[in-house]
C-alpha cells in the first residue's frame, strides 16, 4: 500500500501474466466458434455453433468422458495410495531404510512419462514385449498374455508417475503436525483410533484433497502416456483426441473443433483453481496452529518392517530400475530382441553412433538447450514478481492475479499449445510461430502456476520484517531485492530454475502442436517422431543419455533441498 | 525531534474499513524517551510504522527533525530509505545470510556517501562494542541468543548515527529474566547515546521504568500523556487506572463540592461517605468512580480520621514478596498488599483506611 515497498509496479505483472494466460485462452474460446478449417481463415463472420453440435453430438465424444474419467480415477487411487503409503511409512513409522524413500523417490523425476511409457511398451507390448514373449515361450501360449496398449496399462504408469509429486507434497503434511494435537486427544479420554479418525485424519483431510486435485489435474493433461499407450489401439482420452483431431492424417485439420473439445478442459480447470485455492488457504491455515519442527512418535512395524521395506524396493524398482534397464539394453541392441545369451552376444554400439552422425539430434539438442534456459530463467523472474505482489504487496487483484498464475495448470500442454497456435497465427506480425520462442511462451505460461506456488511458499518464509529493516537501513527497492531477497530466496531460485528444465526437456504435448520443422524441433519431438517411425533402437539410446542427464539433475536438486535446509535453520 | 499532527489511518480489512489511528497529536523532544503504550489493537505500533515510512497514513503531518516525512495536504511521502531513522523490529530481523559485522555494517554500505574500509570497520567496530557484541563480529547470525539478536538489532539501527530511533516492542521476545536486565540497559544505553527515542510496547512495566513521557493510547487515539509518576498516580480515565497496575474501583456520586485549596470534596458510595480529589468543576450529584491502588490503602485497628471503611477478609494470597489481600465492602469487592508476615486471617473483619488524596474521583 505504500510506494516504498517493493511492488515494480503491480499493474506491469498483471499486465504481463493476463496477457500470457488470458490472451490465448481468449482466442481458444474464440477459436471454438470459428467454422473456419484453419486459423489463419479465421474472421468475425465465420462463426457459429458447428463445432460444438459436431463434437457433442458425436457419441463417440461420451465415451471418451467415460474414458477419461476411468484414467483420472484409476490412475490418482493408485499414485495417492502409494504416496500416502510411502509417506506414513516414512514419517510415522519405524521401518528400516528410510533414506532409500528419501533419496529414490524424487528420483523418479528423472524418468520422463513418454520414456517410462515406451519402457513398458518393450516389456510388454503384444508384439515385441520382452516379458510377453519370454511368458509365451515359459507357458506355451498362443497370445500375448499381458496388452500395456490398454487403458490398464495407461492407468498403471501414470499411477506410478504421480507418486514422487504426491509425496513430496504429503511429507511435511505428516512432519508439520504436531503431536500435541493427538496427545491432546488421547489425554482427553480418546482411543487411538478415535484419535486417529477424528484428529489425525480431520487434519490431514485438507491437505490430502488439496494433493488429490492437484495430481487429479495432472493425469488430466499428461499426454505422452495415453499418447503412447492409447493411441495405437485407438483408446483415446480428451488430450489425446484433441491431439488427433488436429493431426489426423485423413481429412484437413478441424482446429475448430479440437478447440470446442477443449472447452471442456477451460471449465474443469476454472472449477478446480477456485475450488484449490479455497482448499490450500485450509491447509495453510492449519499449518499456522502447527508449523513447528516435531518429530511425531513411531509406530512399531514390529515384524511388518521387512515387508515395508520389500514395498519400498519394489516401487523402486518398477518404477526407475526397470525402465532404465530397458532402455540400456535396448540401446545396445542391432534390431529389437528379447534379453537372451544370444541377444547379449550381439551388442553394438551402433546407435550410439547413429546419433552423433545423425543431423537432426544435433540441432534439436542445441533448439532444447536454449528453449529450456530461456524457459527456466523466464518461469524463474516471472513467478518471483508475481509472488512479489501476490504475498507482500496490498494491490487489489492480488488473488485475481494468483488464480490467474495458478490456471495453466489444469490446461493441457496440448490445448495450451494450440491457443498459442491462434495467437502467434494472428499477430504474424511477430515472428514467433516456428521458432523454440513459441514453445518458451507456451511452456513459461504452463509452467507459471509451479513457479508461483514455490516462490509463494518460499517468500512467506523470509518474514517481512527481514524486508523491512532493509528499508529503514537505507536500502532501496532495488538494492533490497539484490541483498536481502536474492541470497535468502537463492535455494528456491535455482530449485524452479532446475524443476522447469526438468520438466521442459520432458513435455512433448505443446512442442507437438507448437513446432513446424527442424527449425524449432526439441528433444521431445524427435524422441516421439523417431519412435512412430520405428527407430526403437535408436530412441533407447536417446533416453539412456536423457535419463543420466535428468538423474543429475535431480541429484542436483536435492543436494540444493539439503542446503535449503540449512539455511532455514534460524528459527526467524 | 518527531512532530506527528492530526495523525489518520484507515485499514482495508476483510471485515471493511478500520479507522486505526484517530487524530494522534505528538510532539517528542530531542533526547526524550517516549513510549507509545496500549493493549494490542490500539494503534501504537501502526504509528510507529507510520514514523518508519513503513505504512502510508490516510491524513496528517509527521515531522523527523526538521524534516517533512509525510503530509497528506502536500502529498508528501518520503519512503523509509531516505529517512534519518533506526529501527529495532519485534523480530528483530537480523539477516540470517549475513554475520554480526556484515549485518550491522548494511546501513553504512546503503549511504550515499562511500566510508573507507577504515572508516567503516571502525564504525561497525565502536557500535558492537556499545552493544556489548566486540568479539562475535564473524559470528553467522544465527548462531546468536535472542538476547544477542536483540542487541545486534539494536547496533544495526545506531550505526549510521540516525536522529531517531524506533523500538518496536523489542523486548518481548525475551525470557522473563533477560527482560528485566535489558529494560535498565537499553534505557542506560540510549540515554549515554543520547538519541531521540520512540518505544511502542503493551507492557506497563516497560513503560514505567524506561520512559521520559508515556502516551497512553486506546482505539486509535492517546487518551492520557504525562511522565511515569503521573500516568500511575493521576489517571486521568477508567482506562488508564485499569490498564496501568492494579487499581480499585467504586462508584459513588458527589457528595460535597472540591474544596478550593485542597480539590478534596466528598463522594456518596454504597458503603458510605469518602473524601477524595474530584476532577476539575465536579457537580453535586454528577456520579463518579473512585480509584484507589492497593497498596494505598491501610488496615488499621481503629477510625482514624474517618475515611474508612470497613470490609470482610474473603481471600489471603501469597504473593512472595506480599500477601495480596482480597475484601468484601458491602457488595463491592477491594484489593490491598499486606507484609507477607500479617497475622491477619481469613473471615476476619478489617477497618480499611482510605488515604484522601489517593483518592481519586473520575467521571463515570
Amino acid at each position: 500500500m505504500s510506494s516504498s515497498r517493493l511492488q515494480l509496479g503491480p499493474y506491469g505483472i498483471f499486465l504481463i501474466v493476463l496477457l500470457l494466460v488470458s490472451v490465448p485462452l481468449f482466442f481458444l474460446i474464440l477459436g471454438s466458434f470459428s467454422t473456419a478449417r484453419l486459423p489463419g481463415d479465421f474472421s468475425l463472420s465465420t462463426m457459429g455453433l458447428e463445432n460444438y453440435v459436431k463434437i457433442y453430438s458425436d457419441p463417440g465424444t461420451w465415451d471418451i468422458f467415460v474414458n477419461t474419467i476411468i484414467y483420472v480415477t484409476g490412475s490418482v487411487v493408485i499414485g495417492i495410495t502409494l504416496a500416502v503409503t510411502l509417506a506414513w511409512l516414512v514419517e510415522r513409522t519405524n521401518m528400516p531404510g528410510k533414506i532409500w524413500i528419501y533419496a529414490g523417490v524424487p528420483m523418479t523425476l528423472a524418468v520422463p512419462g513418454m520414456l517410462q511409457a515406451m519402457a513398458w511398451v518393450l516389456l510388454l507390448s503384444p508384439r515385441i514385449g520382452f516379458i510377453n514373449k519370454s511368458l509365451q515361450s515359459l507357458f506355451g501360449l498362443a497370445e500375448a498374455p499381458i496388452n500395456i496398449y490398454s487403458l490398464g496399462g495407461m492407468i498403471f504408469i501414470e499411477g506410478l508417475r504421480l507418486v514422487p509429486t504426491a509425496f513430496l507434497m504429503l511429507v511435511p503434511l505428516m512432519r508439520g503436525m504436531d503431536p500435541a494435537l493427538e496427545e491432546a486427544a488421547a489425554v482427553c479420554g480418546a482411543r487411538p483410533f478415535s484419535t486417529a479418525r477424528k484428529i489425525t485424519m480431520r487434519l490431514l483431510a485438507p491437505g490430502l484433497v488439496a494433493v488429490m486435485i492437484y495430481q487429479a489435474m495432472t493425469a488430466l493433461e499428461v499426454f505422452e502416456i495415453p499418447g503412447i499407450l492409447g493411441l495405437p489401439a485407438g483408446i483415446y482420452v480428451f488430450s489425446t483426441k484433441i491431439y488427433a483431431v488436429i493431426r489426423s492424417a485423413t481429412f484437413l485439420p478441424v482446429y475448430g473443433q479440437a478447440n470446442a473439445l477443449a472447452m471442456v478442459y477451460l471449465f474443469i480447470a476454472l472449477f478446480t483453481t477456485y475450488y484449490y485455492t479455497r482448499m490450500i488457504s485450509r491447509v495453510e491455515r492449519y499449518t499456522i496452529i502447527t508449523g513447528k519442527g516435531y518429530r511425531p512418535r513411531l509406530l512399531d512395524l514390529g515384524r511388518w518392517r521387512a515387508a515395508a521395506f520389500g514395498l519400498v524396493v519394489f516401487y523402486l524398482f518398477f518404477a526407475i530400475a526397470l525402465p532404465f534397464l530397458v532402455f540400456l539394453y535396448t540401446s545396445f541392441l542391432g534390431f529389437l530382441q528379447a534379453p537372451s545369451a544370444a541377444a547379449f552376444a550381439t551388442l553394438t554400439l551402433k546407435n550410439y553412433r547413429f546419433l552423433a552422425e545423425y543431423g537432426e539430434v544435433g540441432s534439436a539438442l542445441q533448439n532444447t538447450l536454449w528453449m529450456v534456459l530461456i524457459t527456466a530463467t523466464a518461469t524463474v523472474v516471472l513467478s518471483f514478481f508475481v509472488s512479489l505482489v501476490v504475498v507482500r504487496s496490498k494491490f487489489w487483484g492480488r488473488k485475481l492475479l494468483d488464480q490467474l498464475a495458478f490456471l495453466p495448470h489444469a490446461i493441457p500442454g496440448i490445448v495450451m499449445g494450440i491457443a498459442f497456435f491462434w495467437v502467434f497465427l494472428k499477430i504474424d506480425f511477430l515472428p514467433i510461430y516456428g521458432t523454440i520462442w513459441a514453445m518458451a511462451i507456451g511452456f513459461t505460461a504452463g509452467f507459471l502456476s509451479y513457479g508461483t506456488r514455490s516462490m509463494n511458499a518460499a517468500l512467506l518464509q523470509v518474514h517481512k520484517e527481514l524486508e523491512e529493516a532493509a528499508y529503514v537501513s537505507g536500502a532501496r527497492p532495488w538494492r533490497t531485492l539484490w541483498r536481502i531477497f536474492l541470497p535468502l530466496m537463492m535455494p528456491s531460485f535455482i530449485g524452479v530454475w532446475i524443476w522447469v528444465i526438468l520438466h521442459a526437456v520432458r513435455i512433448a504435448g505443446l512442442p507437438l502442436i507448437l513446432y513446424e520443422g527442424p527449425q524449432n524441433q526439441v528433444l521431445s519431438i524427435l524422441i516421439w517422431n523417431m519412435w512412430d517411425e520405428g527407430y526403437v533402437p535408436a530412441v533407447a539410446a536417446i533416453g539412456t543419455l536423457l535419463m543420466l542427464a535428468l538423474l543429475l539433475l535431480t541429484l542436483a536438486v536435492r543436494y540444493i533441498g539439503f542446503r535449503r535446509q540449512l539455511v532455514q535453520a534460524p528459527n526467524l | 525531534m518527531i512532530k506527528i499532527h492530526n495523525l489518520h489511518m484507515y485499514y482495508q480489512t476483510e471485515r471493511g474499513r478500520v479507522h486505526a489511528v484517530r487524530g494522534i497529536e505528538l510532539d517528542i523532544e530531542q533526547g526524550e524517551f517516549f513510549t507509545l503504550l496500549g493493549p494490542s489493537g490500539c494503534g501504537k505500533t501502526t504509528t510507529l510504522r507510520a514514523v518508519a515510512g513503513l505504512e502510508t497514513p490516510t491524513e496528517g503531518e509527521i515531522f523527523v527533525g526538521d524534516d517533512l516525512v509525510y503530509s497528506s495536504a502536500k502529498k508528501t511521502f518520503v519512503p523509509p530509505y531516505h529517512r534519518d531513522i533506526g529501527m529495532v523490529f519485534q523480530s528483530y530481523a537480523i539477516w540470517p545470510h549475513l554475520n554480526v559485522f556484515e549485518n550491522a555494517a548494511f546501513p553504512l554500505r546503503e549511504m550515499k556517501r562511500k566510508l573507507s574500509q577504515q572508516e567503516l570497520r571502525a564504525k561497525v567496530d565502536k557500535t558492537l562494542a556499545l552493544v556489548h557484541l566486540d568479539g562475535l563480529a564473524d559470528r553467522p547470525a544465527p548462531f546468536l541468543s535472542g538476547g544477542q539478536q536483540q542487541r545486534l538489532a539494536l547496533a544495526r539501527a545506531l550505526v549510521k548515527e540516525p536522529r531517531v530511533l524506533l523500538l518496536d516492542e523489542p523486548l518481548s521476545n525475551l525470557d522473563a529474566k533477560l527482560r528485566e536486565e535489558t529494560r535498565v540497559e537499553l534505557r542506560e544505553l540510549v540515554k549515554r547515546v543520547g538519541i531521540t527515542t520512540l518505544y511502542v510496547t503493551h507492557d506497563q512495566l516497560e513503560a514505567l521504568t524506561m520512559s521520559d513521557t508515556v502516551a497512553v493510547m486506546n482505539q486509535g487515539q492517546i487518551v492520557q500523556q504525562g511522565s511515569p509518576v503521573e500516568i500511575y498516580q493521576a489517571p486521568a480515565q477508567q482506562f488508564v487506572a485499569n490498564f496501568i497496575g492494579l487499581t480499585n474501583f467504586l462508584d459513588g456520586r458527589v457528595a460535597s463540592v472540591a474544596d478550593k485549596a485542597t480539590g478534596i470534596g466528598e463522594v456518596e458510595t454504597a458503603s458510605g461517605k469518602l473524601r477524595c480529589l474530584l476532577p476539575d468543576a465536579a457537580a453535586l450529584g454528577e456520579s463518579v468512580i473512585v480509584v484507589i491502588r492497593p497498596e494505598d490503602i491501610n488496615i488499621v485497628t481503629d477510625t482514624v480520621d474517618g475515611n474508612t471503611l470497613r470490609g470482610k477478609i474473603e481471600a489471603l494470597i501469597f504473593m512472595g514478596d506480599a500477601l495480596e489481600c482480597q475484601l468484601s465492602v458491602g457488595a463491592q469487592k477491594l484489593r490491598t498488599k499486606l507484609h507477607p508476615s500479617s497475622a491477619l486471617r481469613q473471615g476476619e473483619i478489617v477497618s480499611l483506611q482510605l488515604p484522601p488524596l489517593s483518592c481519586r474521583a473520575l467521571r463515570a
